[in-house]
């Protein structure tokens, strides 16, 4: 299986005690940061997205969120950028998910067409287009765009992007938001007809339906780990691949982690534990839920399904008060020696057939020297245990950059490296 | 004489040439009057009751608010399109110049039909209507919709705690019907806000000069959600209207202060 670093931008330094005081999103007061540790905590997340890479996770992922101090990606494909430009110079055969540039959002839908196209371009076919409706704080409060057309805005947008990458002419695009006379995108994707779709989703029939009808890819951001909706999410999805006639190929399916290994068990509990737990009560513990669903965002049908089953809102509610015991307990993390931590995770792996892991190695306070430990552990001891999974049942990843097409020559390659081939 | 819940009957009416089944709250006697509902749906109250002892009250539910329809939003695409299906509405109801009253959202909805068709209406009553913004009074309706719901009470009332603020938020007692309850007020603000989010603001104000029928505007003067300046600022673009203000009352008048806010309203409709 591929096996994947994921990474946010959190701002590492927030003051104790900031989830009793401030929301994590949207009105979080900048006048909290001191300039100089921001650089720290970005640069830092760049630097351990290309330790990951050197390290031989086999991709890396970004997300987007604006207005936020858990992860200051307002546009995760300039982080994503400067990775692919690295990794190219440096000749690391890793993939770049964006995971991604909001459709819902964006008020401009073609500037996410070329700049994923500049990041294929870029990075020589190693891009993971991730299409993410976006969260409800992110596009109706940030962006400010009425809630209820939210997926409408996000259909239009994924129709029009997809087309803008494969029409062999400039053609005029007449939608209900967006309106453009000549739509011919420069430069377009190297991977044809397009890079490997991803699409977030919590997990809803009407989505998974979408995904599989496409065959695109299904990420599972779990927050919440496998444990509490795992098993009721992966059971609806592969259920439906087999009443929409789609196989069982693993690689059909993201599954997000988070994940922190140390010698021993002990041991990781005394050096993550504090800073996993500032994480979840100052990053998404103190997301108020209503923020997470302005009204409009979610049809009727889904608030009462969301309300009689205590829903994402119940979830980031007692992340604010989360203990490091409740983290382990629940998977929301998985935390311990590298064995402890390569069981649980090839249990649920295995369990709900995730061909696509990723896992995120940093969170909250968590310090660059402490991540870069987490990551070399993982992947020196965690990662060979788990790659190998699928390799029995013979399944294709087809949602897995291809590289340069064949035909085209590299005449960019540094000096000292070789160009990314697949 | 008052009209019982069980006098309200609920009309179908097709419009927006049969894309729209807008479901029509009608109760009463006497000459027409359309209320048009605020942000959070048609909720039938006494203020409704008591103009429905002297009118033939027509309240619309906004599209997509009318429960087992939430879809019914997106046939409409703007707040533009709105105003034609309401004069549509009018015009297939058989009703010939109608009394308006709109409250808060509605009264946007009312001011910006009788400034957009002008021989639409007879007479217009806005009660604390959004539609206008000043940098200097911000009407803080994103924090109030995507904030907690514990705050809701604060925006709208003087007097939340009085009876009738309570029972104007009331959940069903049955907890059973809660969620679905809950369900249908969220969506039926994400319908309203639809055209007013995150600042109701169309362009009224450059347009409420055409305004041309009588025009009452009732204002409480402690309104946490549309502050009591922009009563002047509807005042002074409406030639001849005029403007009540009420003490200790908040958004919610009819909750707050309502014999004051059924005086003002009906010495003005009787005059």
């Amino acid at each position: 299986m591929k096996v994947s670093l994921f990474a946010q931008v959190p701002y590492r330094y927030l003051p104790d005690g900031f989830e009793e005081r401030y929301s994590s999103a949207v009105t979080a007061p900048y006048g909290l940061v001191e300039p100089g540790r921001v650089h720290d905590s970005m640069f830092s997340a760049y630097a351990e997205l290309m330790a990951g890479a050197r390290a031989g996770f086999d991709g890396i992922c970004v997300t987007e969120h604006s207005q936020s101090s858990y992860d200051m990606a307002p546009n995760p494909t300039l982080m994503a950028a400067a990775v692919a430009a690295a990794t190219r110079a440096e000749g690391l055969d890793v993939a770049i998910a964006v995971l991604g540039r909001s459709l819902g959002k964006t008020r401009e839908p073609l500037k996410i067409a070329e700049e994923y196209a500049l990041l294929d371009v870029m990075s020589g076919g190693r891009l993971i287009a991730g299409f993410p409706v976006g969260l409800s704080y992110d596009a109706n409060l940030n962006a400010a765009l009425p809630a209820i057309e939210t997926r409408e805005r996000y259909r239009e947008h994924r129709e029009l992007i997809l087309r803008a990458w494969t029409a062999p002419e400039p053609f005029p695009w007449n939608g209900k938001f967006e309106k453009y006379g000549q739509v011919n995108v420069w430069p377009r994707p190297v991977q044809q007809p397009y890079p490997p779709i991803w699409i977030p989703g919590t997990g809803t029939p009407s989505t998974l339906r979408d995904i599989l009808a496409n065959d695109f890819a299904f990420v599972y951001l779990s927050w919440d780990g496998p444990k509490l909706v795992g098993r009721e999410v992966f059971d609806r999805y592969w259920e439906l691949a087999d009443s929409l006639g789609r196989d069982r190929n693993p690689y059909r399916v993201a599954f997000l982690q988070v994940v922190a290994v140390a010698e021993t068990d002990e041991r990781a509990e005394l050096e993550y534990g504090r800073h996993l737990e500032a994480h979840y009560r100052s990053g998404p513990g103190a997301i108020p839920g209503t923020m997470m669903a302005v009204p409009g965002y979610v049809e009727p049908a889904g608030i009462e399904a969301m309300l009689r089953s205590g829903g994402p809102a119940g979830m980031l509610a007692r992340m604010r008060t989360a203990s490091f015991r409740d983290l382990v307990e629940s998977q929301v993390a998985i935390v311990g020696s590298p064995a402890t931590v390569a069981d649980q995770i090839e249990a649920f792996v295995r369990e709900f057939r995730i061909g696509n892991l990723m896992v995120m190695l940093q969170n909250g306070s968590m310090p660059r020297d402490l991540t870069e430990k987490n990551i070399a552990l993982f992947t020196s001891e965690v990662l060979p245990r788990l790659r190998p999974i699928w390799d029995a049942e013979g399944w294709q990843n087809r949602w897995w950059p291809r590289g340069l097409p064949a035909p085209v020559q590299d005449r960019a390659v540094p000096v000292g490296t070789e160009g990314s081939t697949r | 004489m008052t009209t019982s819940a069980a006098a309200v009957r609920d009309e179908v009416v097709p419009v927006w040439d049969g894309r729209l089944r807008l479901h029509v709250k009608v109760a009463g006697s006497g000459p027409p009057l359309v209320f048009f509902h605020p942000l959070s749906g048609l909720t039938w109250d006494p203020l409704l009751d008591r103009l429905a002892e002297q009118h033939t009250v027509y309240a619309p539910e906004h599209p997509g608010t009318s429960p087992g329809e939430p879809r019914a939003i997106d046939e409409v695409a703007t707040f533009g399109e709105l105003l034609l299906v309401y004069d549509e509405l009018i015009g297939a109801l058989g009703l010939d110049r109608p009394a308006a009253v709109g409250q808060s959202f509605g009264g946007m909805v009312a001011a910006d039909l009788a400034a957009t068709i002008p021989r639409l209406l007879s007479r217009l009553v806005l009660l604390a209507p959004v539609g206008l913004w000043r940098d200097d009074a911000p009407i803080p309706l994103t924090e109030m919709v995507a904030g907690p719901p514990e705050n809701m009470p604060g925006y709208l009332f003087a007097h939340p705690d009085s009876a009738a603020a309570e029972a104007m938020l009331a959940l069903p007692a049955d907890p059973a019907l809660i969620p679905a309850a809950i369900a249908q007020g969220a969506w039926n603000i994400g319908c309203t806000t639809k055209f007013a989010w995150p600042i109701a603001d169309h362009g009224l104000g450059r347009r409420l000069h055409r305004v041309a029928v009588p025009t009452l505007i009732v204002w409480g003067r402690e309104d946490a959600l549309v502050p009591v300046a922009y009563a002047d600022e509807f005042g002074s673009r409406i030639a001849g209207s005029k403007v009540e203000l009420i003490d200790d009352c908040g958004h919610a008048m009819q909750a707050d202060q309502p014999a004051r806010t059924w005086a003002a309203i009906s010495d003005f409709l009787d005059s």
